[in-house]
């Protein structure tokens, strides 16, 4: 690690740990390995971004580290702590903004909220002010159907942190949007990130964004499903979007590209000598 | 870079303008108009015919009444008639009004236990091949003549589709939603009532829609078999005595009756669509 991007400090304290972390799924009575030996970790404030192809575990492994799917073996901790379900120091957001469609823009941020049986009125100023800060101001009580695409995703990041989370876990958060809205967003979520400073794992299949957005991208290949290598984004914050065009950036993403190719070429080369 | 970027609000969603509305309204009641002229326009002249035919072939009218000797009937015993809808009436309201609460819970407690769930599915199915209505009898045999046993027929007949659509809609909310309640900490009664619930009142809805026939279906075919009231009874009583005319004439009071209780479950759909449609 270059350090650059870990403060004055250099070494941060790691808050998630992931140990030869494993998930074989059963299809059809055969045994489908979906995550092989991840092993890595997050420092504490750092955003990391799990880069590879669709389909091959990482959204998986991002759902074991949030406690939503199990773990076949190995170990995964957070904040020192071992992860065996869902925690509340953890904000979620997926590829689908999941918003439920009666409720309004504010009533959907405050979901978790409600859910977690905490008072409305404590986190309701919180919601306001997420809202505004995300430039939802004056569609608090849009339902969803009125809200475009982009909106919605925005609506899903507030009610991410609403709660006030330690760790940011996005699963292709911004996939879905078409490229203009995702840089839009791209923007936003440096903001956001250099406001609020949270742990964060963002997956996605998007070079440009991970490199864009991240301290470290970690890069996963296809059958067998592990991550290839671990490459620290030297860039200084904060960043924006005008980023893309130097060299640098560019490299690094050629780097990247390069990266997944191999392993892709190899994948196929060995599965036809299996074969 | 501080500052965010504008949002231009989305057109026709939040921000509209009076005039759109009314528009909006205007081509509403039109196309309304056009809907229910048609159909309206083919009843009448099935009704014409129906007179003519009648009139100008000379059938008995104990044999088929003509639509004006019926309607004529419907006015001269209109008080018989209605003294008679009412325990029909009574019995489906209680009939359809118990089947609802066993339909949703029961199809709840299979969503959410899967040893109940393949314990009972293979024998729901099985049970629903049954032309149930051969079971009728041995409800009388079982509860007796009195209104007990037609309305336990006609719950035994209504609770099923709305028990199936109830299973369908809480089984069809997305994945991703379902992970994010999981991630929120949200308890199995948290996301049953927040979001499967809300997420399956379509399909309930179209459950209802099907079991309040059944139920009226229910609670006639009960007052067939042993009753001394009811519509039922009224027509197997016209029927009996070739007064076909008074027959037809109860059959048409209780298609209105039907019509009434499927108009109740339409618009309690679009009170409650008010608040939790559009999805």
């Amino acid at each position: 690690m270059t350090g650059t991007s870990s403060g004055p400090g250099g070494e941060r304290d790691a808050d998630i740990v992931c140990r030869q972390v494993r998930k074989v799924y059963h299809a059809n009575g055969r045994p489908l390995e979906a995550v092989r030996n991840a092993d890595f970790s997050v420092a504490d404030g750092e955003f990391v971004a799990l880069l590879g192809p669709s389909g091959c575990g990482k959204s998986t492994l991002l759902m074991m580290i949030g406690g939503i799917e199990s773990i076949t073996s190995g170990e995964i901790h957070a904040g020192g702590e071992p992860v065996t379900g869902p925690r509340r120091e953890f904000g979620i957001m997926l590829q689908d903004p999941t918003l439920l469609p009666w409720k309004s823009a504010m009533d959907n941020v405050m979901f978790p909220i409600d859910m977690m049986r905490l008072s409305r009125r404590q986190y309701m100023d919180r919601a306001l002010e997420l809202l505004h800060t995300i430039g939802l101001a004056g569609f608090e009580r849009a339902k969803p159907r009125e809200l475009s695409g982009g909106m919605r995703q925005r609506v899903a990041i507030c009610r991410a942190l609403i709660s006030d989370p330690r760790v940011l876990l996005m699963d292709e958060p911004f996939s879905a949007l078409d490229a203009m809205t995702r840089d839009e967003m791209n923007i936003l979520m440096l903001d956001l990130w250099q406001t609020y400073r949270k742990t964060a794992i963002f997956v996605t299949h998007s070079i440009r964004e991970a490199v864009l957005l991240s301290d470290r991208v970690l890069v996963m290949r296809d059958r067998p499903s592990t991550i290839i290598s671990d490459t620290s984004i030297p860039f200084p914050r904060p960043r924006d979007i005008s980023l893309g065009e130097t060299p640098e950036f560019n490299e690094i993403c050629a780097m990247l590209r390069e990266q997944i190719e191999v392993a892709r070429s190899n994948g196929a080369a060995e599965r036809g000598a299996a074969s | 870079m501080k500052d965010q970027p504008q949002i231009l609000p989305v057109e026709g969603s939040v921000i509209e303008g009076p005039g759109r509305y009314r528009r909006r309204l205007i081509t509403l009641s039109r196309q309304a108009l056009l809907a229910s002229v048609l159909p309206i326009l083919t009843a009448v002249m099935a009704l014409l015919a129906w007179e003519l035919l009648v009139q100008q072939s000379g059938i008995a009218h104990s044999i088929l009444p003509p639509p004006s000797a019926i309607f004529d009937k419907l006015l001269d015993f209109l008080g018989l008639l209605l003294k008679h809808a009412v325990p029909t009436t009574y019995e489906t309201l209680v009939a359809f009004g118990i089947s609802i609460p066993i339909g949703i819970v029961l199809a709840a407690i299979m969503i959410y236990s899967p040893p109940i769930n393949r314990a009972l599915y293979a024998n729901l199915v099985f049970f629903q091949l049954i032309p149930k209505i051969a079971l009728a009898p041995m409800f009388i045999v079982w509860l007796g003549i009195g209104a007990e046993s037609r309305v336990a027929f006609s719950i035994f007949i209504s609770f099923f589709p709305i028990l199936i659509s109830t299973v369908t809609g809480l089984q069809a909310v997305d994945r991703d939603m379902l992970r994010l309640c999981k991630a929120v900490g949200a308890s199995d009664w948290q996301v049953l009532i927040h979001v499967r619930f809300p997420y399956s009142f379509p399909y309930i809805f179209a459950g209802m829609k099907v079991a309040v026939t059944l139920a009226i279906i229910g609670v006639v075919v009960g007052e067939f078999i042993a009753s001394t009231e009811g519509l039922g009874y009224l027509i197997l009583f016209a029927s009996s005595r070739q007064q076909t005319d008074l027959g037809l004439a109860a059959i048409t009071v209780l298609c209105v009756v039907g019509l009434m209780f499927y108009a109740l479950v339409v618009l309690s759909e679009m009170v409650i669509e008010k608040f939790y449609g559009s999805h």
